[in-house]
């Protein structure tokens, strides 16, 4: 028969149901012999099972079957693809949609959107904040992980109509992607490549993914409620406070606008403010432009 | 994918998704990432799902695939900051051997709430979450969590037991600290 000092240590080996053979059988010999031992035993157990009855200790987030759904169900072709970062990288393609050509309108009249209503000049007498905005913060990890393939999009359109109907009944806002407005006869130099949905306290932001000339721009939308920008360099504009800043060598600008939060992310030069220049090849657009760019 | 395949990859999908999450949560401890985990965790499963073997340990599988793609994200992330922790092999707390399985804080174990459990999990070291978990709330044996976790079963034996000693340290230390409160509260 084993001792009392061997069947301590065992003791987790049976419980585990680790416990074999002879072994086993010397165990529970002295368990029937040992009362000290089965008190110890039952109190272990105790202990257990109390680790266990806490199962689930995550509860599962409301929105991750529906967005799991699209792989589980086949509908998302993956293949790998090279990076840079030696991660394992995987694209999914949603299947049976249609392919798109990459010049998107939608695209291009977003960065028209965001740019043009901006006026930016600096207001002189607030001082830079050194404090980053979570948003931003958030903004620019989605960029960088969408980058390197680990966030793929859930769905692949350069149509901004199935972009904001996608995300009507999954974020708790309300999303329209603006038009290009085709009579401009600007060259369409703004692809919209898809959308996907990413958390961000215990909610859902709106990330969507585009692109120009190869060069990804990220924009990511919330509710107001969830998160108001701060932080960086404060720009104002017609009434509004646009927030700079530069984070891990992204370029950043939030604002908020009609009860939404937006963040855009670009690894652009300066503020980033070139994608204005292929947009706005007027002399009056030109002029906020300049506007944009940091003293020197 | 043939449509049977692609059912049954569906039905497994679904069946160990809590626990998948579950797991994902204990590896990042944040919501997001947690989710991005179990996304991608699916979508390499399913690229090498029809080369599984009929009788293979889904579950077991699905675990291995998600330790090894947060261990990937974990080295390549070279960018973010990094996160130094202790060396579970070498940082167990003096006195906390075997005499605490015996001692008379264990009477205290008799109400621990899921909240408590779950606080006391995520303050330990990873090498401790992610085996107390498998093993605890998963119930793999030890031979399946070494290979998931790719090291020896002795390993996962003595990672387990200090795991263990620390969450009755911790949870008993705080059952004794709502008790001496209730009882400043009734004098």
């Amino acid at each position: 028969m084993i001792s009392c000092r061997d069947f301590i240590v065992q003791l987790p080996l049976y419980l585990d149901d680790e416990l074999r053979g002879d072994e086993r059988s010397a165990f529970e010999a002295h368990l029937d012999n040992c009362a000290n031992c089965r008190s110890a035993i039952i109190r272990e157990n105790d202990f257990l099972k109390s680790i266990r009855e806490a199962r689930p200790l995550y509860p599962l987030p409301i929105n991750l079957e529906a967005r799991i759904q699209p792989i589980i169900s086949g509908n998302v072709e993956t293949r790998s693809e090279p990076d840079d970062s030696q991660t394992t990288v995987f694209a999914s393609r949603v299947t049976g949609k249609k392919r798109y050509g990459w010049i998107s309108l939608a695209a291009a009249v977003l960065i028209v959107f965001v740019i043009s209503t901006i006026y930016l000049t600096r207001r002189r007498d607030v001082p830079l904040s050194n404090k980053l905005s979570e948003f931003a913060m958030l903004a620019v990890d989605t960029h960088l992980r969408h980058l390197r393939g680990q966030l793929p999009l859930e769905i692949k359109t350069t149509s901004p109509e199935e972009i904001s109907d996608w995300f009507a009944n999954k974020v708790s806002f309300s999303l329209k992607l603006p038009h290009y407005q085709e009579s401009s006869g600007q060259e369409k130099l703004y692809e919209l490549q898809g959308a996907r949905l990413v958390g961000f306290k215990s909610d859902y932001a709106a990330y969507v993914a585009y692109e120009m000339k190869k060069r990804p721009i990220t924009l990511v939308v919330t509710s107001n409620s969830v998160a108001m920008p701060s932080g960086g360099e404060e720009l104002l504009s017609k009434g509004m406070t646009f927030h700079w800043d530069s984070i891990n060598g992204l370029k950043v600008i939030t604002w908020s606008d009609r009860g939404l939060t937006y963040a855009l992310v670009s690894d652009l030069d300066e503020r980033g403010q070139q994608s204005c220049v292929v947009c706005h090849q007027g002399t009056k657009d030109r002029d906020f432009i300049e506007n944009l760019k940091p003293a020197h | 994918m043939s449509r049977p395949i692609e059912t049954e990859f569906h039905r497994i999908a679904m069946e160990h998704l809590p626990a998948l999450y579950g797991f994902a949560m204990t590896l990042t401890r944040e919501q997001t990432a947690a989710e991005d985990l179990v996304q991608e965790t699916y979508l390499r499963a399913l690229r090498s799902f029809e080369k599984l073997m009929p009788d293979s340990n889904h579950k077991g599988w699905l675990f291995a695939i998600m330790r090894n793609i947060w261990l990937n994200e974990i080295r390549h992330a070279k960018s973010g900051p990094h996160f130094v922790e202790l060396d579970p092999e070498n940082s167990v707390e003096k006195g906390s051997a075997d005499n605490s399985r015996t001692s008379p804080h264990v009477i205290f174990m008799t109400k621990i709430t899921r909240t408590e459990v779950r606080a006391a999990i995520e303050s330990l070291p990873v090498q401790y979450r992610e085996v107390v978990v498998l093993r605890d709330l998963e119930g793999f044996s030890y031979q399946e969590i070494a290979a998931i976790l790719e090291c020896p079963a002795g390993t996962v034996m003595s990672r387990l037991g200090r795991a263990r000693e620390r969450l009755r340290l911790l949870l008993s230390r705080w059952q004794g600290e709502v008790k001496s409160k209730a009882k400043v509260n009734e004098l």
